[in-house]
């Protein structure tokens, strides 16, 4: 009885070593790794370009959604007596 | 508060935004300035304005487009006061390259090119009926006003001027205007202000005097009493259009607009509009 238990996880414990080396050998550890290809280089860089303008993109609608439309449509204006910041002149 | 300073769109663009550090939008802004100006300037032979000039047809930018399609509902709602299509008028008066380089000239103007004709806009594609050419000067610069006050408020309250052209996001701006005898300050919270008038980008042309705002309806330099208008509208671009609107209509018109505004008479009165009165 205790031989059979024994011959039994002596199998399995030989599966296992079996299958866990050859994982290791087709993993290929020794081989050298490849260089990056360049196309797949510009790639990245342009994704992260167009998340950085989607996130922008975002931020300047989320600006505009914040102006409600009434205010947006009808400005405000008064003369006071201030030194002005800026001066107008014709364009 | 930062401000920026430099030249585009054959102005001085100004940039002010209420933040001490703001170099990166600034920056953008700057660059929206350069990108528009390539696309909507017709002294450059390769940007897409003058290449729908040469082609009569173009599938355009979407902000070509857009400046387009802005003009010619200006023009509907104007019943034709407002038109981009005055670029003929425009050369034949002299105004053939940047401002800086024209020169006056003894030789008479040729007759003057009437303004009009088909411009139809579907989507990206531009169609001009033939021998129609687009100016876009004066609401290009509203446009870009616009476009660049929206990257600068990401730092702040911020006012953009290019030239006459005021854009506004957030925040109280005191802005002054040239009355017939100094100075008024507006202070402009929102919305857009545009200014028109004869007294600048003025030459001569067969020992006349020719300014650049010309009429639509005769193709020739606008006659009317007024020397300048300023206006307050919803944004730049409605405020270049009713500016012109408003100095072609002449004071008595424009006297009784209820949009604000500051008209000043070539007889040296200051009249004020609207909310402004």
């Amino acid at each position: 009885m205790a031989n059979h238990t024994a011959r039994l996880y002596a199998v399995a414990l030989a599966l296992v070593v079996f299958f866990v080396g050859w994982a290791a050998i087709a993993a290929q550890p020794w081989a050298p790794t490849a260089a990056a290809d360049p196309r797949l280089q510009a790639l990245n860089v342009r994704a992260a370009l167009l998340k950085q303008r989607a996130a922008f993109i975002s931020q300047v609608t989320a600006l505009r959604a914040k102006q409600p439309a009434a205010a947006a449509a009808s400005p405000a204006v008064r003369v006071v007596n201030l030194p002005p910041l800026t001066v107008t002149r014709t364009s | 508060m930062t401000r920026r300073t430099f030249r585009a769109m054959g102005t001085d663009i100004e940039l002010l935004v209420d933040a001490d550090a703001a170099t990166d939008e600034l920056d953008a802004a700057e660059a929206e300035f350069e990108r528009l100006e390539a696309i909507l300037s017709r002294f450059r032979p390769e940007s897409e304005l003058s290449r729908l000039n040469r082609d009569g047809a173009i599938e355009a930018s979407a902000d070509l487009a857009r400046v387009v399609e802005l003009a010619v509902a200006a023009r509907e709602r104007t019943a034709g006061r407002f038109d981009p299509t005055v670029h003929d008028a425009l050369v034949a008066a002299g105004y053939d390259r940047s401002f800086e380089e024209v020169e006056d000239d003894d030789a008479p103007a040729p007759p003057a090119a009437p303004a009009g004709g088909g411009v139809l806009v579907d989507g990206h594609r531009i169609e001009l009926a033939p021998g129609v050419r687009l100016d876009l000067g004066g609401i290009g610069k509203g446009y870009a006003a616009e476009r660049a006050a929206e990257l600068l408020a990401l730092a702040g309250d911020c006012l953009v001027s290019a030239g006459g052209d005021v854009a506004v996001r957030g925040g109280s701006w005191p802005v002054g205007v040239e009355t017939a005898d100094g100075t008024l300050t507006l202070e402009l919270t929102r919305g857009g202000l545009a200014t028109s008038g004869r007294d600048r980008r003025r030459w001569r042309r067969g020992g006349r005097e020719i300014h650049h705002l010309i009429d639509p309806r005769t193709g020739e330099p606008a006659e009317t009493d007024l020397l300048r208008v300023t206006v307050v509208c919803s944004d730049a671009v409605e405020a270049e259009v009713v500016a012109k609107e408003l100095f072609f209509a002449g004071s008595s018109a424009a006297a009784g607009s209820d949009v604000p505004g500051v008209l000043v008479t070539r007889d040296g009165r200051t009249l004020l509009t609207g909310a402004l009165a």
